[in-house]
């Protein structure tokens, strides 16, 4: 079978049913066996009259990021999709309404912008759903129906994932989308028969083991209820949302909670009230409201209580760009708040790394003590992979409390100074073990105190913790072929993917590169960066933010200047211009 | 004659065969002497006592400032938080486990100022934790500054020419926020104490504590020990605490009448 990369595209006003049409091309690929991982990008204004555009990479072999370039671009309104022309491929298709509602003029059209080797498949969306199911409700699902028979897909594909998706709708619901469908594929089969690509057949890795679709957000919400979650404390905000309505719809039904709080400062307090009593509790949000829990998570280093707390960063500073994808919270989520405040900093890079890490959060909060934060973005909480679904096994997911021993009892010190740092942990409800914990400096036995010799002690104590934790933190992963390279490209996050792509393009093309990706954002694997570091002549650390936070936090460690590469476009980082950096940086080094 | 030394060993051996220093710890009090918090203080302590809780199963969760303190005294289980946060944590106590008795315990600034955004919110969801306010309308360990429940032309050294502000009335926001028990106490009478605390113990739902008290170090004019013993009175024989609309009346009438001002009698347990 040859090698199928595609990127389709859907794009439209907001309403237009943009979302869910791409929606449905996912799941349809991914049961016919393709890899697929897609990405939506929608206004944060409800009808605001804003773009939206799904983009889905679909193909057989296993995909790590968006490509730069759309190769099938399906219109739900040229005025919108008019913007998407500059990232169309050479020789797109492009799929359009031929006779829209609102008269479009020529030079307004999409038409007039496209590129004249574009492969137009012009079809009258409206009129066809309208005769079809009368009305155009379903005109998206035309448009979709269209796509599919052009493409080659088998319309049963479609048609199961409609059924699946719309049958709660109610039948007449169902049957407006089945018959929009049915009438755009047989529109295009009739009218376009000697234009029929054989692109999405299905994959000859249908058949392998199964795959679902999941969000980050949704491995997220996964991993926490296998984790044990029975508490979760949030107040929405984008991009995080889902993660508590998703949790609301599943935990419920296994004895936990959501409770959604007047605020993110309530949430994180309850998160650690929670776990001041013994039980595992949660809270997400993002770059505003992490910025208020930060005194809060100080008090979780100061008074040793474990906490998880994902933060799905979004463009900032302030309310920022909240639909946006940004990486520009790893300061805050290191450094910020109040005094020397050590804490774990974890960020994965791909979905199945979400649920992962996720689940790990709740043993290490719970092993050392301190909050925890989860480090995703906008492009990892929203973009969807198809993967086998994500399980933990059981040593993953079993309490890692470390509670005093039964001889402690009336000579117990709950902040003992121990060699590690861990001290045990009596929780409410054990008789012998009372202590006070408190947001104040304090003795090993919890008493305040703010004598100079007891502050340098204590400090260290939870210092020595959290740098002990790296035992338990995954080593930076290495994609290279070892020895000496000319280029290494250090990331984390979503952009990781994009590194990645980038890299392996480089190496095909007999490239001297390799890439690291850090999963472990505070401690870090300082000494197994500095020997990559040290076997590459040049660093570039590339990252969704101004200044590059990792490569301030890491950049110290390579023995001359990293090269950074920033960029703060709201927008995934393209594996183009990470590639195009890497043969800059090459070519530089050879001459 | 006795040396002064055996006089205090003799005195604290008596006071330790008391059984005071069964809930009390032996942490000496950070308070000035004459504060209305050592009355607050024992009234709690007496509560726990009295209705026979198992020590390790009562945790006090407090916020910032002179009250906040008030959980290192006492032999439970004890959280003191940051700034205004205490019910939001105490909700976190409680809902994660629910056979702990759960104190949540804070001044006027920690509960009307910076946490004042919390109250509406453990009131409405009816969350089990019994709520001291501790109100003397002053910012005591900042040393003097006015709170929000200070009354309006109080002078301090934060507000020279007299405070411009209304005050808040915490019995009257407690009720608007639909507290499902409100009680409002004197701290010079720690035996009414005690026993408002029992009845909001035993009460299925928020219980919060209004309680008046003095700070005899920085508030020389306005609640010292001599005006609030002149103004503070009981509630009426007749008052009829499952009455809501009573009740708002009896606030809104009658700032410094205390007892038990409403509890609500429709919740399952």
């Amino acid at each position: 079978m040859p090698v199928v990369d595609v990127t389709v595209e859907v794009c439209g006003m907001a309403g237009d049913g943009t979302i869910a049409a791409g929606g449905l091309i996912n799941e349809a690929m991914s049961d016919g066996g393709f890899s697929v991982l897609a990405f939506d990008s929608y206004p944060a204004e409800i009808r605001g009259f804003g773009r939206c555009v799904t983009r889905s990479r679909i193909g057989n072999e296993e995909i790590v990021a968006l490509e730069d370039k759309t190769h099938v671009l399906i219109s739900l309104n040229d005025e919108q999709a008019r913007s998407r022309v500059p990232f169309l491929s050479e020789n797109s298709m492009i799929f359009f309404d031929s006779n829209p509602a609102v008269y479009v003029r020529e030079d307004k059209s999409l038409v007039s912008e496209l590129d004249p080797e574009a492969i137009l498949f012009g079809m009258p969306f409206n009129d066809i759903a309208t005769a079809s199911a009368g009305t155009t409700r379903g005109r998206n699902l035309t448009a979709l129906g269209c796509f599919a028979a052009i493409c080659g897909a088998p319309p049963d594909l479609f048609r199961a994932v409609i059924i699946r998706k719309f049958k709660s709708k109610g039948e007449k619901v169902l049957q407006t989308n089945l018959r929009s469908f049915d009438a755009g594929f047989d529109y295009a089969l009739e009218n376009f028969s000697n234009r029929i690509k054989s692109i999405f057949l299905i994959s000859d890795k249908v058949g392998g083991p199964k795959k679902v679709l999941l969000s980050g957000n949704q491995a997220i919400g996964k991993a926490a209820i296998d984790a044990g979650l029975k508490l979760y404390f949030g107040y929405p905000i984008t991009p995080a949302t889902p993660i508590m309505e998703y949790l609301a719809t599943h935990l419920p039904a296994l004895g936990g909670r959501v409770i959604q709080m007047e605020d993110e400062i309530a949430s994180i307090g309850a998160v650690l009230g929670s776990y001041y009593a013994g039980t595992r509790a949660m809270t997400a949000t993002s770059g505003p409201g992490f910025a208020l829990m930060t005194e809060l998570i100080t008090h979780g280093v100061m008074a040793e209580i474990p906490a998880v707390i994902i933060n799905a960063q979004r463009g900032g500073p302030s309310t920022g760009l909240p639909t946006k994808t940004e990486q520009s919270d790893l300061h805050a989520a290191v450094f910020g708040g109040p005094g020397d405040s050590p804490r774990i900093v974890v960020a994965p890079s791909n979905v199945a790394e979400c649920y992962h890490y996720t689940v790990k959060s709740f043993q290490l909060a719970e092993k050392y003590q301190t909050p925890v934060i989860l480090l995703a973005d906008f492009y990892l909480d929203n973009r969807v992979e198809n993967l086998p679904m994500p399980e933990a096994s059981e040593s993953e997911k079993s309490g890692s409390n470390v509670l005093p021993e039964n001889s402690l009892k009336g000579s117990y010190r709950r902040y003992e100074i121990t060699e590690s740092g861990i001290s045990p942990r009596a929780l409410p409800g054990m008789e012998g073990f009372i202590f006070s914990a408190t947001g104040l400096e304090h003795t090993q036995t919890g008493v305040p105190d703010y004598s100079p010799e007891n502050h340098m002690l204590m400090t260290e104590k939870r210092h020595r913790k959290i740098t002990g934790a790296l035992g338990d933190l995954p080593s930076p992963e290495e994609f290279s072929s070892g020895g000496k390279l000319d280029v290494g490209v250090i990331g984390w996050g979503s952009t990781f993917g994009s590194i990645l792509e980038a890299v392996t393009t480089a190496r095909n093309r007999g490239l001297l590169v390799g890439g690291l990706k850090i999963t472990s954002i505070f401690p870090f694997h300082e000494s197994v960066i500095r020997a990559f570091m040290n076997r590459c002549s040049e660093i570039l650390i590339p990252e969704l933010n101004y200044v590059g936070q990792l490569a301030n936090l890491i950049g110290y460690i390579h023995s001359k200047d990293v090269v950074r590469l920033n960029r703060v476009t709201g927008t995934p980082f393209p594996p183009s211009a990470i590639l195009e950096k890497i043969e800059y940086l090459v070519q530089v080094g050879n001459e | 004659m006795k040396t002064k030394g055996k006089v205090l060993r003799e005195g604290v051996h008596r006071i330790k065969e008391s059984g005071v220093f069964d809930i009390r710890s032996e942490a000496l009090p950070t308070w000035c002497p004459g504060c209305g918090y050592f009355g607050i203080h024992q009234g709690l302590n007496n509560c726990i006592q009295k209705l026979g809780l198992a020590h390790h199963k009562v945790v006090i969760v407090s916020g910032i400032g002179c009250a906040g303190r008030s959980l290192f005294f006492t032999r439970t289980y004890g959280l003191h938080t940051v700034h205004g946060r205490t019910l939001p944590v105490a909700t976190g106590v409680k809902t994660a486990n629910p056979e702990l008795t759960v104190f949540a315990v804070g001044g006027d600034g920690d509960g009307l100022a910076i946490g004042g955004g919390h109250l509406p919110h453990v009131a409405r969801r009816n969350v089990n934790v019994n709520y001291l306010l501790f109100d003397n309308s002053i910012y005591g360990l900042t040393k003097g500054q006015p709170s929000p429940s200070s009354p309006v032309g109080m002078k301090s050294k934060a507000s020279p020419s007299g405070t411009i502000d209304k005050p808040l009335n915490a019995t009257l926001l407690a009720l608007t926020y639909g507290a499902s028990f409100v009680a409002r106490l004197f701290a010079g009478d720690p035996d009414s104490i005690c026993r408002a605390l029992i009845e909001g113990v035993q009460h299925p739902g928020f219980s919060i504590f209004h309680i008046y008290t003095s700070c005899v170090t920085f508030d020389k004019e306005f609640k010292t020990w001599a005006n609030l013993k002149k103004w503070v009175h009981p509630l009426p024989q007749d008052h009829d605490p499952s009455n809501l609309r009573q009740a708002f009346d009896r606030v809104l009438d009658d700032e410094f009448s205390v007892g038990i001002i409403y509890k609500r009698t429709d919740i399952d347990k």
